[in-house]
């Protein structure tokens, strides 16, 4: 008996990993068979699971949740340059005839199971066949790349998340072009309102900066105020009793230079010509002289609690250095299993190696695997996962 | 009618009805219970229950039938959680051959034992058949907790186990 079992499941093994028809016939089967138990047992255990999660996370939530809002926050200015910033970039790619993923369409799922395995990372979607969704398909979310769809029924299909060990992706990683800790930056110019108001008396106030404040003087006064302002908005406001006039200066001083550092471009500054009643303003431009060409390699997945890597990437003087924080984009291609330019994450460390194995990379994802709710799926079936 | 009932109170179809239930756990509650991020493998627990309650050769099938079940709703390869809880299960009912009457705590161990067991097995059974990238440290976190979980409940699934497996029908049929 032992040894029929042990027959059957190597059989069951090879024809499953041969992507058998049968199997994947007993599979759905055996859904549709266990779907409407399985939804029984979700009505009747709700209430523990509830009650589990309500006593073990719920200091962890509230503490999520404000750490949350204040992401927000933050991330609701960035979101609105960089949608400016994507617009750009897909007009760029549309004018020289590039694929963009403008032109795919996407279905929205929600996940609505989990993996009951310690090993294996899939997520289940309540959309299936029925909306479009085929095996082989790209998800993601908000943020980046989340993983590929391995099954689909008619109304299911279950996700691949980029962190499995089975997960493998063409991907393109920017290269510094220095070293990361002479970073080029990308400087704005302090910038200075300033708005005089003057009862009796109104005049331009040139303004002029000293150490991040502004020196008003204000003529035609016997009195003059100075104030240094700090780097926040204040509102300054005189009387001059001497020659019975009230002045009332508004002085606005933006926060201190603010420096971005991008990785993966040498800017250069300019100074355009100085408009009319104004100074001149300095702007940063990327110097497309040194741009260096991406690298690309193979991203894949090292299982639960373990960022994904990147193999077969090339260190050489010509392509220039690799360096933490540089974005990671899918690759494309005729035979890649998603897009080019797909957000997936950032390099988070290089290993070198010896030899000529080549440096590994280890990536942060964009998206946070770990609490997925609403995800998208791209409508983009890889040539590699047609069935023939 | 009584053919009827004489299917319904076979063993195989109970297993096979326990099994779908059990399954349906392991896949909701189960699934949202995860100490420590472990997901405790109740499927496993009873595999291995079924051996301590009907002997290794029932344990064996009955593990396969559940493994098998399992791998029904896993995106790994069918037959592997099959062939891994049917050892589970062959090795829980060893504790047979050793003692005539086993003590609760003599199935306690023998649960825990080959729960460990099978919870190290799968990764390397998955290695055989090319799906790499399970074994690491975190495996020895997920086969403690499996075990001491499922030793808990040790006694009370030898006892459905059983009544699955032998109490309806004398002869059952893979007891004997």
């Amino acid at each position: 008996m032992i040894v029929v079992l042990l027959l059957t499941s190597i059989l069951l093994v090879t024809l499953d990993l041969r992507d058998s028809g049968f199997v994947a016939g007993v599979r759905d089967t055996f859904g549709t068979i266990f779907r409407p138990v399985e939804r029984l047992t979700n009505v009747v255990t709700k209430p523990v699971s509830n009650a589990w999660r309500g006593v073990l996370d719920y200091g962890e939530l509230r503490k999520e949740n404000l750490a949350l809002k204040d992401l927000l926050v933050k991330q609701e200015g960035t979101a609105i340059a960089a949608a400016a910033s994507v617009r750009e970039a897909q007009e760029l790619l549309a004018l020289n005839g590039l694929p963009t993923l403008a032109g795919i369409d996407s279905v929205t799922a929600q996940i609505v199971g989990q993996s009951p395995s310690n090993f294996s990372q899939t997520f289940e979607l309540n959309r299936g066949k029925s909306s479009g969704i085929r095996v082989g398909m790209t998800v993601t979310n908000g943020a980046g790349l989340v993983g590929k769809i391995t099954d689909a029924t008619l109304e299911r299909s279950v996700v691949m998340l980029a962190t499995d060990p089975e997960y493998a992706i063409a991907v393109k990683v920017g290269n510094c072009t220095t070293p990361a800790t002479t970073a080029p930056t990308t400087t704005v110019p302090e910038a200075t309102t300033t708005v005089a108001e003057t009862t009796t008396s109104a005049a331009a106030v040139p303004p002029t900066g000293i150490d991040g404040g502004t020196t008003t003087t204000l003529p035609g006064e016997t009195t003059t105020t100075t104030s240094t302002v700090p780097p926040t908005t204040t509102t300054t406001t005189s009387t001059t009793t001497s020659t019975t006039t009230t002045t009332s200066t508004t002085t606005t001083t933006l926060p201190k230079p603010t420096t971005t550092t991008i990785k993966g471009f040498t800017p250069f500054s300019t100074t355009l010509p100085p408009r009319p009643g104004g100074v001149g303003s300095q702007i940063t431009i990327p110097d497309t002289g040194g741009l260096v060409p991406r690298e690309t390699g193979a991203l894949e997945g090292r299982g639960i609690g373990r960022t994904p890597i990147i193999r077969f990437v090339q260190a050489s003087e010509r392509l220039g250095a690799l360096c933490e924080g540089v974005p990671v984009v899918t690759a494309g291609g005729s035979q890649s299993l998603a897009p080019p330019d797909l957000v997936v994450g950032t390099v988070a460390r290089v290993v070198n190696r010896k030899g000529t194995a080549g440096p590994l990379l280890e990536v942060d994802l964009a998206a946070n695997l770990e609490s997925l709710n609403f995800v998208r799926v791209l409508l983009y079936q890889p040539a590699t996962e047609i069935p023939r | 009618m009584k053919r009827f009932f004489a299917i319904i109170e076979s063993p195989a179809t109970r297993t096979f009805l326990l099994g779908l239930v059990v399954l349906s756990f392991q896949t909701t509650l189960f699934n949202t219970l995860r100490p420590l991020g472990v997901v405790l493998q109740v499927m496993l627990l009873f595999s291995c229950a079924s051996g301590v309650a009907a002997g290794s050769e029932a344990g064996a099938v009955t593990g396969f039938i559940f493994g098998l079940m399992y791998d029904m709703v896993l995106t790994a390869p069918m037959g592997l959680s099959a062939v891994v809880f049917g050892f589970a299960g062959y090795m829980a009912g060893g504790v047979n051959a050793f003692v005539h009457e086993a003590r609760w705590w003599v199935k306690i161990i023998a649960v825990a034992l080959s729960t460990s067991t099978a919870v190290l097995l799968y990764p390397a059974a998955s290695l055989v058949v090319g799906v790499d990238g399970l074994l690491g440290s975190r495996i020895v976190t997920v086969a403690l907790t499996c075990a001491a979980f499922n030793a808990l409940l040790a006694v009370p699934a030898a006892r459905i186990a059983k009544w699955a497996l032998v109490k309806p029908v004398r002869q059952a049929i893979w007891a004997e």
